[in-house]
Parts: structure tokens; sequence; C-alpha cells
């Protein structure tokens, strides 16, 4: 019960805090690369959570939004599966029973994702481990290779977005706070895409940025949104749009 | 201005600060137990989806006990006590952590710790704990505390800025906010705790079952704080940051409240007895893991009074002297291990207990017998090569 407020007080102390600038968003381990049409990728099912940031700054928890995301970012990367490349098929649990696992191994990738931002892309806070130059040392553990309904695929993509769209409370607080020359920071847009090798569980490639465009209650929004996750996506041909076109 | 502004705050702080945990009560006229309840605003639809996600999680979790006839049996003891009309939609999930706790969701899940199970004596203690979270449910206090965490974070935002702005020390108005929260948290508590014993006090159990777990919790702690040599204190006000009245509280206003409403007559002693027993040997084995030695002769002595000294608690027992291990300990392990053979207790983990404490206290024939024929009866035991190689020796 106690852990809004703890979020809330930890969300007022941050308040004048100044935004992560020049922070890095994509890693790729060295060396890896993917050439279109040669793997076969599973999508996993994305972790969703969409709301409101009260003023004071705590997650309002919104069931219709996060509803309406959930559809509009399942419509978009639908649409999006066609230009990556490479064979891209959703993930079906069908009779392995594996489907809690599975989740379960969303949530790590989900902690992954917040580690590498954390200690690799954020320099000035960068693991001794990390800091040699062309590291990119990350994995969500062997284990997963044992999942049986991942059999027969390469790669999994995992995707997680969290959105806390500021309310009116917090937008005035915004411009008061502006008046007055305090900065107050109003909604919160995080997103993950990283790409696991189902054969080590390593994570082969990761783009993740804590501010991101789109706004996922709409079908267009989803669409931005899922076109900056997917921004430079291994092994996605160099210019599908022009050559659509012709 | 600057006066303005420091008025407006106060007028803010008091209207949050002040205002009880009742008031905020009447969201929607349906309660939540009621079959197929969809809920109606967007903080509460929000806050069910929460929950339903860590349903779900949790639903899925290996720390869940599924033993079907365990899980009827909390249901029914649920159901004693709150009503076959309230308690039908819960979801009860045991989960295997050895402390005394329950919780429930503002969806109607229920998750109940094993370290519960094992300390409460009757089902009309049970009833009362479980009571407690299934008001918190009725009474929708998930979905109460998550506005007021949410008003008075706003007020210590709006603080935060204008104080900034105006050049106002608003510290300690800040400080009487969270003190607030921390107060409608307790008074929250208290409001489930009164409704819980008027369940009570309706089932065929006596309402002074709910006072009496909390002078045993209270009997615990003296014994843990003793056996590591600490002084035990039992406060009767709560702290400035405590979400929960303290236990000396507790089991006085819930005594008072007993003696004018006291309930039935049957705590079924022997009935939660008999509902636990299989898991019994599960519970100990997690209890005396945590090191906790006063406090785990306190809870053994309390089970043998009721039951005797049975085989069960025995062994347990006889684990924990052997994992303290002094050369002393290690002579009444080896005691209560033969008496726990002697009461009945089968599983060949007793011998191996029985061997490995004799050997280190130097009685090496009979520690050799011991464990011969431990591994006679459980030949695929994962130490079983460490056990033939200390045979050897």
């Amino acid at each position: 019960m106690l852990r809004w407020m703890c979020s809330g007080l930890a969300a007022v102390a941050l308040l004048f805090a100044v935004p992560a600038i020049a922070q890095e968003k994509t890693g790729n381990k060295p060396g890896f690369s993917l050439r279109p049409g040669t793997v076969h990728i599973i999508l996993m099912r994305p972790t969703i959570k969409v709301g409101a940031q009260s003023t004071g700054g705590m997650f309002e928890p919104n069931a219709d939004w996060t509803a309406q995301a959930r559809q509009n970012i399942a419509q978009a990367l639908n649409e999006a599966q066609t230009s990556m490349g490479n064979q891209v098929t959703t993930y079906e649990e069908g009779e392995s029973g594996e489907g809690p696992v599975a989740s379960q191994y969303a949530h790590l990738f989900g902690a992954l994702a917040d580690s590498v931002i954390e200690y690799q892309f954020f320099r000035g806070n960068r693991l001794p481990t990390k800091v040699r130059k062309g590291t990119f040392d990350w994995s969500i553990g062997s284990g997963v290779t044992n999942l049986k309904s991942l059999a027969g695929a390469d790669y999994a993509l995992f995707i997680n977005t969290y959105d806390a769209y500021g309310s009116t409370g917090r937008k005035a607080l915004q411009i008061v706070g502006l008046l007055g020359g305090i900065p107050v920071t109003s909604g919160v847009h995080w997103g993950h895409a990283g790409l696991i090798d189902l054969k080590t569980g390593e994570l082969v490639w990761l783009n993740a940025d804590r501010q991101m465009g789109g706004d996922v209650r709409t079908p267009e929004g989803a669409q931005k949104r899922v076109r900056e996750l997917l921004e430079g996506f291994p092994g996605r041909p160099t210019q599908p749009a022009v050559q659509a076109s012709k | 201005m600057k006066a303005l502004l420091v008025r407006a705050i106060l007028a803010a702080v008091a209207a949050v600060a002040f205002s009880p945990a009742s008031a905020q009560n009447n969201t929607t006229a349906l309660p939540p137990y009621v079959p197929a309840y969809e809920p109606r605003t967007v903080d509460e639809r929000g806050q069910w989806m929460e929950a339903d996600e860590d349903e779900r999680t949790l639903r899925d979790s290996p720390l869940v006990i599924r033993d079907e006839a365990l899980n009827a049996y909390v249901k029914r003891v649920l159901c004693s006590t709150v009503g076959q009309d309230r308690c039908q939609g819960v979801r009860i999930y045991i989960v295997e952590v050895p402390a005394l706790n329950a919780s429930m969701r503002p969806n109607g899940a229920m998750v109940v710790w094993t370290g519960l199970l094992l300390r409460v004596r009757s089902e009309a203690e049970l009833g009362a704990v479980l009571g407690h979270e299934f008001a918190h449910f009725e009474l929708r206090h998930t979905l109460n505390a998550f506005k007021r965490a949410r008003s008075t974070t706003d007020v210590l935002a709006w603080l935060s800025v204008l104080g900034g702005i105006s050049n106002t020390d608003t510290s300690m108005n800040r400080l009487l906010l969270i003190g607030s929260f921390y107060r409608f948290s307790r008074d929250q508590e208290k409001e489930a705790d009164l409704l819980s014993l008027k369940y009570l006090a309706a089932s065929s159990y006596p309402t002074i079952a709910a006072s009496q777990i909390w002078q045993h919790m209270m009997e615990e702690a003296d014994a843990t704080a003793a056996g590591r040599k600490q002084k035990s204190h039992h406060r009767y006000s709560a702290g400035f940051f405590d979400d929960h009245p303290t236990d000396l509280n507790r089991a006085v206003y819930l005594a008072e409240a007993a003696s004018k409403a006291k309930g039935g007559n049957d705590p079924a002693t022997a009935g939660y007895q008999a509902g636990i027993a299989k898991f019994l040997p599960l519970f100990l084995a997690d209890q005396i893991k945590l090191n906790d030695f006063g406090g785990t002769e306190y809870l053994l002595g309390q089970l043998a009074s009721a039951a005797g000294w049975t085989g069960d608690l025995l062994f347990a027992r006889a684990e924990m002297y052997r994992m303290r291990g002094n050369p002393r300990d290690l002579v009444s392990a080896a005691q209560f291990y033969s008496d726990a053979i002697k009461a009945g207790y089968t599983a060949p983990e007793a011998r191996r207990g029985l061997g490995l404490s004799l050997m280190r206290s130097g009685q090496v024939t009979e520690a050799k017998s011991a464990l011969t024929e431990y591994l006679r009866l459980r030949p695929d035991a994962s130490d079983a090569k460490a056990i033939a190689a200390l045979l050897a020796y």
C-alpha cells in the first residue's frame, strides 16, 4: 500500500532534478549483424502500461488507455513486421504451457534494459566492467534456450512501453514552476525494444529511450511509437520505403 | 502576495491532513464482492487492472501452494467468518513465506503467507485475520489509500514549488502531511480490525480470538528478543512512520470490542490442527531456517502444548538444535531425533540428523549405524555420496 507513497515522495524529491542529457539510446553487440531474409524472429507479447502522472508525480494506472494502447501497438507491430527484413512471427504459447515463463522473461528483459540504460548508456554512471570501448555484454541467461515454445526460432524481440501522461494538475504545476524558475517535468514515456539471441540468451541489440514520442492511445501515435522503437533494427533492408515506391 | 500564498498552502494542508479515513469511502453504491462486479471510476478501474496483472503473475508463482485440500480448508474458514454471500468471489493464494502476514488486492485476490498458518492456533484466529483482509476489500481500502497518497503528494508538490517561489519555509507543513498519511493508513487498519470483529461476532467463532493473535505475537517477539540477547519493547502508541497500529494497541482495542460482542463459543482448535496437519512439516522446515532460535522454541512449545510433542515437532526441534551446533546442542539434537523416531517419525532424514549429530559429538559407532540406516532407506538421496564418504572414513 505504501509503494505509491514512496514513489510519490521520490517523485516530489526528483521534482527539481535536471533531465539527463547526451545519453546513448542504442546498443549493439560488437560484430553482430543480420542479413535480411536469413533468420526467424519471434515477437514476444509486449508489456504495456499506460496511465496519468498526478500533480505530485505518482503513476495513476488507466485501464482504458492501457487497453487502447495494447490494441494500437499490436496493430502497428503487425504492419511493421512485413518491413523488418526477416521472418517475424508473433509468440504463441501453443501446448507448451510456457506462457507464464515467457511473461517472466518479458519482465526480466525490462529489468535488463533498465540496467543497460542505467549502467551503460548513461556515461556518467557506467560500470567499470562496461567502460571498455566496443563492449556490449548483457544477457537474460541461457535458460531461455530451454523454452520449447521458442524452438526453431533464432531471435526473440521483446518490447516494453510505459507511459504516464501529465495530468492537468501536473501541467499547471509545471507552468507555475516555470514562472518561478523551478523546473518541473510533466509526463513519463519509456520504451525498450531488444533482440535476444535464443541460442545463448545474449542481448544483441537494444533500443531504449526514456523520452519517446507518439501517443500510444491513438493508432497514428502507436505507429510513430513503433517506428521509434524499431529504429536501427538490425537486418532491415536499407531503404525499404524508396524501393517500395519505385 | 506572500501572505496569500502561505494562507493557500496552509488551507490545502489542513484539507488533506485532517480528512478522516472513512469520509472517502462512498465511491460507488455496490460493494466490490457482489458477483461479477465491474469497477466503476477511472481510479478503481486502474487499480483493478494493476491487481489483475499482479494476480496473473501470482497465480503462476512457484511459491504458491496448490494443494486442493489446504486451499479448500482456508477458503472454508474465510466463508465461515465473513459469510457465504461475501466469500464466494475471493481467490486465495497460499504463498510459502515463513512470516505472519496476509494481504488483499483491490480485485478480491487474497494472499496468505504460510507463516500465518503456522502461527494461528484455531480457525477463529485464522478467521480473524482473513476477515481483516476481507474488510480491506469490502471497504475499498487500497483505492482509498491510493487516492489519499495522491492528494498528499499533490499538496506536497505544490508546497515545494510555491514555497520555493515565495521563499517560505514549508518543512513543518510537509512533515505534518507525511505524518497524516501514515495516520490515515493506521486508521484504515483499525477500521478493518473492527469490521473483522463484526464478522466474527456473527459467526460460530469467538471474537476474543482476534485479540489473542496479537498477544501471541508479542510473546513471540519477546522470545525472539530474548534468544538474541536483546530487550523487547511493546509500545502502545504507534510511531510516526508506522502504517499499522502497534500489536499492543490492537490487542487492547480488539479485546475491548470483543467484550461487547462475544460471537460463538467454538474456536475450532482441533479442526484447525487437522486442517493444516499435512503441511505442518513444511511450515516447520521453513520456520527453522529463519535462524530465530528463541522465537522458534516459543512456537514449538506452543504447538506442543496443544498437541503434545509429536514426531514432526521433535524433528523440527532437533534440526534447529543441530543447526545452532554448540556441543551441548548436538547432544540435545541427538536426543530429540531419537525421541522423534520413538514417537513414530518415519522419514529417513531423522536417521541422517541423528547420525550427523552423533558423529560430531564423537559417538562414531552409533553415528555410523544411523547413517547406514539412512542410506538403506534412501539410497538415492542427494547427499548419498557425501554420507557414504563419511561412513568409509
